[in-house]
């Protein structure tokens, strides 16, 4: 079973680094970084802040344009193309095709980091070199951990693009889809303390139903911020590891849950 | 036929490009004489800006710090003064983007520069500061800026003190934040909080130099509250204000006058403080 979803894995992967709109998304990350190295003197003494918040918005954008654009159409084109009927003829069940295109999507969306964060650590250095005493609060632990966290943020949203790709039958849904959930999950959390703050209260006439609902969406949809440790990186705060393993096992349990109902839903549909 | 049509399309494109130069023209123009007066814009309250900035809050606070800086410096560069309107912005643009971020130092280091100096706005600033002080908290350079608001400002020397001697306790503060908190103490009257906080600076210390200096300050301090003690004995039996400091010497006040470690003179002040022509400074006497 591991050996066909890793094959899979392997031919997703493959299609997904021919993909020219990689190419495009490379550039608009090198741009980003470039910009980075032409505006960091802008700054009064922050440097290094500004530098590795300009580094991880690249590295974290890029990773939305790659799973949004590419992602999407990876998981979609067997089902649009109606190739979808050759692969399931091959000894694989539904579930380890959903397994397999995910993994496959992990290893595009992993390459494509990996990549941005070169030119991303090269940029810092360059920064660093150019501007020796404004780093003093910089750690590169805590900007590779920043990474890692952008890198489960993606894996997360992969998740969510095969779950809807199992659901919907054209790609167009599941991008909309997929880009609400990440909008929803990445600003819940500011509304949710908003909304329990005196302040608001006072100025918001919130009804109990807008706060169970926000609860239930709070269950339903991730809550993406619990990933985002650029401000800490940025200022080289210490992170505490109880912080990292919940963050670290909330995303992972999610992703699987998703996954495995995905697997479910997908055995269960018909393909014309 | 192919060539005709294009040859059509590209009249077509002919035509059309003196009026785009035109309106690329006009269009920078209106542009440039807008920007000349650079007014006020809206700013997205900090609860809604936190959640547009969609997971990228720290850019969003960069941007928005660079909206401030291009902001003052085209009012300056324009030599155009900034209106209570202008000031009320750049004070809620650095509120804002402080809540975006509030590890970021430069909006406070702005915050310091130009809304005490510039626009006078001291309580804005300190409640400024205060908030980095809050998130950086082993910086010392905050509350040291909110105790020199208070004390160079504001005169609340007392407060000034506060703040220094928070600063002072700070990893990485200068050597001198001590001796001057313990100054600013006694200026603002409160003698014994000077006192005591050079004893616990003097324990926590381990620099012979600093230690040198600190013991000179504290005993100056202790001698000021000696005579200031004394002093407050003979208002309360006699009823009346000493001519001179000795005068407590001949009463039987004080068997003798304490020297300042300064090399000074003791002093009354007119409101009835004890101090000395050195000003408790090394190498000064009047």
């Amino acid at each position: 079973m591991v050996q066909r979803v890793w094959a899979l894995s392997l031919v997703t992967c493959k299609e997904g680094i021919r993909d020219r709109s990689l190419y495009g998304i490379f550039l608009f990350a090198l741009f980003v970084l470039g910009l980075n190295v032409a505006v960091a003197g802008f700054f009064m003494r922050d440097l290094g802040k500004v530098t590795v918040d300009m580094n991880l918005a690249a590295l974290s954008f890029a990773g939305l344009l790659l799973v949004f654009f590419i992602g999407i159409n990876l998981m979609a084109k067997d089902i649009d193309k109606k190739t979808i009927h050759l692969v399931l003829s091959k000894p694989f069940s539904r579930g380890e095709y959903i397994w397999g295109k995910y993994f496959g999507l992990l290893l595009v969306v992993l390459f494509a980091q990996v990549i941005v964060l070169l030119f991303s650590c090269a940029t810092v250095a360059c920064v660093h070199a150019m501007y020796p005493g404004y780093f003093t609060s910089f750690s590169w632990p805590v900007f590779f951990i920043a990474a890692f966290f952008i890198y489960l943020q993606q894996a997360l949203l992969c998740a969510i693009v095969v779950f809807f790709s199992s659901i919907t039958s054209t790609s167009f849904i599941t991008l909309i889809f997929s880009m609400a959930s990440y909008i929803v999950g990445i600003s819940l959390e500011e509304v949710v303390f908003y909304l329990r703050t005196q302040a608001a209260t006072e100025e918001v006439v919130a009804s109990a139903t807008l706060h169970h609902t926000l609860e239930v969406v709070t269950w339903l949809v991730p809550n993406f911020a619990a990933f985002d440790f650029k401000i800490e990186a940025a200022h080289g705060l210490a992170l505490e590891w109880s912080r990292l393993w919940t963050s670290c096992g909330y995303g992972v349990l999610y992703i699987c849950i998703l996954l495995v109902l995905a697997s479910l839903i997908f055995k269960r549909r018909e393909f014309n | 036929m192919m060539p005709q049509r294009g040859k059509g399309l590209w009249l077509v494109v002919v035509l059309l490009l003196p009026f785009y130069a035109y309106l690329h023209m006009g269009s920078w123009t209106q542009r440039a004489e807008l920007r000349q007066a650079p007014t006020t814009s809206f700013l997205v309250p900090s609860q809604f800006s936190r959640v547009l900035a969609c997971g990228y809050k720290g850019l969003l606070a960069d941007f928005q710090f660079l909206r401030v800086l291009t902001f003052y410096g085209d009012r300056s560069a324009n030599q155009q003064p900034l209106s209570t309107q202008d000031w009320d912005y750049f004070r809620d643009s650095i509120d804002v983007l402080t809540d975006l971020d509030p590890y970021f130092y430069d909006p406070y280091v702005l915050t310091e520069g130009l809304l005490t100096w510039d626009a006078g706005r001291f309580e804005d600033a300190n409640t400024l500061l205060a908030k980095g002080a809050r998130y950086r908290r082993n910086d010392w350079r905050l509350p040291y800026f909110i105790g020199f608001n208070n004390f160079f400002f504001l005169k609340d020397y007392a407060a000034g003190a506060e703040h220094i001697m928070a600063a002072s306790r700070l990893p990485d503060s200068p050597s001198y934040l001590p001796t001057l908190a313990a100054r600013l103490a006694y200026y603002g009257g409160k003698s014994q909080t000077a006192v005591l906080f050079l004893k616990q600076m003097l324990a926590e210390n381990s620099d012979e130099r600093l230690a040198k200096r600190l013991q000179l300050r504290l005993s100056a301090l202790e001698r000021a509250a000696l005579i200031e003690a004394a002093l407050q004995r003979f208002r309360h039996e006699k009823q009346r204000d000493v001519e001179n400091v000795k005068e407590l010497v001949t009463a039987g006040y004080v068997q003798q006058l304490p020297e300042d470690p300064y090399g000074g003179q003791w002093r009354i002040l007119p409101n009835g403080r004890v101090f000395s022509t050195s000003k408790f400074v090394q190498g000064k006497k009047e």
